[in-house]
């Protein structure tokens, strides 16, 4: 007889609950499955709730023209929320509202999504077609040249690209420079037959990086070209926005042009300032974030059920290798880490699957809000085509994220772990044994 | 039961420790409502070096009675003493020690279907905390006396009955323990495979001194014991003694 310290190593411990996972790999996988859904989805929401407060730091940063406000048709947020489909602005309402009390300047914006090509396969941007000298004017911290000027008097060819545009990959592989042809290309009519369009520009400018979500603004990831060549090409009055300068960034002014605008198109249009879009865009995010958190929630409550369940089965199934166990005398307590060691590899790899996939998600997700973010202020979605837009939000992973998607998927399964696994450790050998 | 008391009254004379010993134990189960009288009181005393067969009907106790004195069950009156230590005094931890100084036979071999033949008799170390080259070595050279040298990477699904059995004597020999119960060990293996145990058992009797307790109906078995005890209804009926041993 061995006298002294009898106890079993933990590392012996784990390796034998490892064995009993690989001889039911199909099961430990569906039990793992639920905790993969559940860790993904908090992941992906973790990292771009994080993401989006980086950018949100980035905006507040950078400052808004609090003396802007934005004029759109419908009553709703950004056109959304219903409105009148027969009514929409033309590019000359600028004059109607030039008139208004407190307005400085009042600048149309048509927006449409285009593909280009330069040397470089084609993607699909979105173009804004605007006065390049009113633009400037309003948005003088963030309308910059980083290569060539901003053109005061355009040729109608010209084209002014967002940094993001122009150095697509931010690694110095360029899209395209200064002196470049690029091929504008629009598409109309139905899906099935549509009606292209095309016309060759000519790129006199780079913009200074923006960053943040480029609201009301100008943004990384928009090509910009005159009005009058995008009225031309587009074959349309139509605008997809008013921007107004104020004459300052009183309350009082942003509230009496706002209440005269839309009295003056009979509540048709809704006028935003850039607070109040941000306001809106961080609700809409705190909608998805708790969208995801419920998903989540559920996915791990169901995973947590599954696992107690899944183990209570094997508990049963295993009462006579615990009786064995037992009677060579293994303690009540090895048994129960056996079980919880089962439950904490289980939770370990649905932590890890569940970080990578998570942050698959996250970055697809990122993707979409960055299409709809970036076509957003003309309106429509454009999913399907290759984006190689910088991301509006990029999802971050930092280590806290990390530790705490681990430490939730372990404590989930240790937690539901616990029952059966307290229920193994407490069977009494006999009996075990005794079990068919 | 003459022969039992001057037993009785030799070793108690010039007090001796003995490996294993009972005083009136007893062990009801409640079934249903039914009580039943699975030992109505056995005492017993097992001296190191033994080779002990219990037999009788089907039902007469054997099993519940190789539980107690192995520590895998609790008495409902009396006592078992192993090694001297009052067994119903220990609770958890320490029963579970003490059923390291048992090595535990089963008919049903009971061996870990996911675990090869050597890792099977590496369990018992493992719980005890050896380090794996000692366990190994251990686990192998104890297959080599089974006579299972040959076969220890072998999975149970990969062995005949008598080997698993083999397998199973190799575990319940790991770590010294101070005695062996086997429970019907020859019940589910042929009679030719049988004799082959019979004669590991005998072998490890009496070369290495190993205690040995068994519960058996195998003519073979009973033919080598050194003392044999048949059980009735939970009542010893008779001891003999086999073999001119005393
Ligand atoms: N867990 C139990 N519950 C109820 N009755 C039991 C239990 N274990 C054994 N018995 C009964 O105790 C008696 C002795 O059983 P056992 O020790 O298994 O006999 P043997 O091994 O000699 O065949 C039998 O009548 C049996 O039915
Ligand atoms: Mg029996």
């Amino acid at each position: 007889m061995r006298e002294g310290l009898i106890k079993m190593k933990i590392l012996d411990v784990f390796k034998y609950a490892w064995g009993g996972i690989r001889v039911r790999k199909l099961r430990t996988f569906l039990t793992t499955l639920g905790v993969i859904i559940g860790i993904t989805g908090i992941v992906a929401l973790l990292s771009l709730g994080e993401g989006f407060r980086i950018e949100m730091t980035g905006q507040f940063e950078q400052g808004f023209s609090l003396n802007t406000l934005t004029v759109t048709p419908g009553g709703g947020f950004m056109g959304f929320g219903g409105g009148d489909d027969e009514f929409y602005l033309l590019v000359n309402d600028t004059e109607r509202i030039d008139e208004v009390e407190g307005v400085n300047i009042a600048l149309a914006i048509i927006s449409k999504q285009v593909s280009i090509s330069s040397n470089n396969s084609p993607r699909t941007v979105s173009v804004v077609g605007v006065n390049f000298t009113q633009y400037s004017e309003i948005y003088g911290s963030t309308f910059l040249a980083e290569n060539g000027s901003i053109p005061f008097s355009p040729a109608n060819d010209t084209i002014i690209l967002g940094a993001g545009i122009a150095d697509p990959w931010n690694n110095g592989t360029l899209f395209a420079s200064v002196g470049d042809e690029i091929n504008i290309t629009w598409a109309t009519g139905p899906i099935s037959n549509p009606i292209t369009k095309s016309y060759i520009a000519n790129v006199s400018t780079i913009l200074k990086e923006i960053g943040g979500f480029g609201i009301g603004g100008p943004s990384d990831n928009q090509i910009y070209i005159p009005i009058t060549t995008a009225q031309e090409f587009f074959d349309s009055e139509q605008c997809d926005q008013i921007i107004i300068q104020l004459i300052d960034s009183n309350q009082k002014t942003i509230d009496s042009v706002t209440s005269e605008i839309e009295e003056l198109y009979d509540d048709k249009v809704s006028v935003m300032s850039p607070t109040a879009l941000l306001s809106t865009i961080s609700g809409m995010f705190s909608i998805i974030e708790l969208f995801l958190l419920a998903i989540s929630g559920i996915a791990l409550l169901v995973a947590g059920i599954g696992i107690m369940n899944i183990m209570i089965v094997s508990v049963l199934e295993r009462t006579r290798e615990i009786g064995i166990l037992k009677s060579l005398g293994m303690k009540d307590r090895n048994v129960l880490t056996i079980f919880l060691g089962e439950a904490s590899l289980i939770g370990l790899l649905g932590g890890v699957l569940g970080i990578a996939l998570g942050w698959g998600v996250s970055n697809v997700i990122s993707l979409f809000l960055s299409v709809f973010m970036g076509s957003g202020i003309g309106g429509g979605f454009d999913m399907g085509q290759q984006q190689a837009m910088a991301l509006s939000i990029t999802p971050i992973l930092t280590p806290t994220i990390l530790l705490l998607a681990f430490a939730f998927s372990l404590v989930v399964c240790i937690l539901f772990g616990l029952y059966p696994a307290r229920r193994a450790s407490k069977l009494n050998p006999v009996e075990a044994l005794r079990y068919e | 039961m003459k022969d039992t008391n001057l037993d009785l009254l030799k070793n108690d004379s010039i007090e001796k420790s003995y490996v294993v010993e009972t005083q009136d134990l007893k062990k009801t189960y409640l079934l249903g409502k039914v009580i039943v009288h699975a030992l109505r009181g056995i005492d017993l005393k097992i001296e190191e070096g033994d080779f002990i067969a219990i037999t009788g009907p089907s039902g007469c106790g054997k099993s519940t009675f190789l539980n107690l004195i192995g520590a895998l069950d609790q008495p409902s009156d009396g006592k078992v003493y192993i090694d001297g230590a009052d067994v119903s005094t220990l609770k958890g931890n320490q029963l579970a020690n003490l059923r390291r100084k048992v090595g535990f036979v089963f008919q049903f071999f009971n061996l870990i279907q996911k675990l090869n033949a050597r890792k099977n008799v590496e369990l018992p170390l493992a719980i005890m905390g050896v380090n794996k080259k000692k366990r190994r070595k251990e686990a192998e050279e104890l297959l080599r006396i089974v006579g299972l040298g040959d076969r220890i990477n072998h999975r149970p699904t990969e062995l005949s009955g008598g080997e698993q059995q083999r397998v199973a004597i190799a575990r319940a020999m790991t770590g010294n323990p101070r005695f062996l119960l086997l429970d019907e060990p020859t019940g589910n293996i042929d009679s030719k495979t049988a004799q082959g145990i019979v004669a590991l058992l005998k072998k490890l009797n009496e070369e290495k001194r190993i205690t040995i307790i068994l519960a058996t109906h195998d003519q073979n078995i009973t033919n080598e014991a050194k003392k044999i005890i048949h059980l009735i209804d939970g009542r010893i009926e008779q001891t003999n003694f086999e073999r001119g041993v005393n």
